[in-house]
């Protein structure tokens, strides 16, 4: 087993922690498991790592260049004289 | 009420200009993420402004609009690229990947976070993004709606046309199968010791 012994909360503490990252859970439970990772360590890294890996995928998968030419194709779509509908 | 056509209203025309033209650069990333070539994407980001103006008369103000462009998106990237492709449909997950792969095989050496997160942050990326892109399709899209564009669960449900629960379990398996090919990416690169494959 991989998780930490560090008191009865750790295992549901992991098993909820992606929830608990995406901001899902509810109101309680949220607040229960940031009580949990303010006071156990190991959960706590485990935490922060993931969180880590969240923000690193957003930071680097953001910021491609837009070609010109798509941009000015889709100003031009706003000139265009009215659509049937 | 008749719908009415962007185009033919200028106030409708000047609020697209505003909310929607801003969001060029995050579609168009996203549909770089989800047909992973440049020309597909293009194409896909076209339609999307297409669509969403026309149908721009039926977006109620003051509700989601990230969302609902993203819907429309993902809805082009489905119907008129996936055709296409014949991509085939995984529905197997990468199970036999731990929740804890990368962390254990960063962290289970004694070092500082600081210095498993560094290793991460040493990833380019343009890597980190072709770790993205090779997650099978009915993973790929839940974890780039969730980590890259913060959508909620709900959202994410709404987007795919999914029920939440599908969302859920391909989200977990989706991120696995990430941690994985980061640490591909990074034992490529020769960021980490290849002691442990």
């Amino acid at each position: 087993m991989t998780t930490p012994d560090c008191g009865p909360n750790c295992e549901e503490t992991l098993r909820e922690i992606e929830s608990f990252l995406d901001g899902e859970l509810d109101v309680v439970v949220q607040q229960q498991i940031s009580v949990h990772l303010s006071d156990c360590n190991p959960c706590m890294e485990r935490a922060e790592f993931r969180r880590h890996v969240k923000v690193m995928v957003r930071a680097k998968c953001t910021g491609d260049a837009v070609p010109p030419a798509l941009e000015q194709r889709i100003r031009a779509l706003l000139e265009e004289p009215p659509a049937v509908s | 009420m008749a719908q009415t056509a962007a185009a033919e209203d200028p106030a409708l025309r000047e609020r697209f200009e505003r909310d929607v033209l801003p969001m060029l650069p995050s579609l168009y990333a996203a549909a770089l993420r989800m047909t992973r070539n440049p020309a597909d994407a293009e194409d896909v980001v076209q339609d999307t402004y297409l669509r969403a103006y026309r149908g721009f008369a039926g977006f109620q103000e003051g509700t989601n609009l990230k969302a609902w462009l993203y819907r429309i998106l993902t809805n082009s990237y489905i119907n008129t690229y996936r055709k296409k492709q014949r991509e085939p449909q995984t529905v197997e997950g990468p199970d036999d990947i731990d929740e804890w792969y990368l962390y254990d095989r960063l962290g289970g050496r004694n070092v500082e976070l600081s210095a498993e997160t560094e290793v991460l942050d040493r990833i380019p990326d343009e890597a980190v993004k072709h770790a993205l892109e090779s997650l099978p399709e009915n993973f790929r899209l839940p974890v780039l709606l969730a980590d890259v564009e913060g959508f909620s669960y709900k959202e994410i449900a709404e987007i795919m046309e999914t029920p939440i629960g599908t969302v859920m379990s391909r989200l977990h398996r989706g991120r696995k199968a990430l941690q994985k090919a980061l640490w591909d990416t990074a034992k490529e690169r020769g960021l980490v010791d290849d002691d442990d494959a």
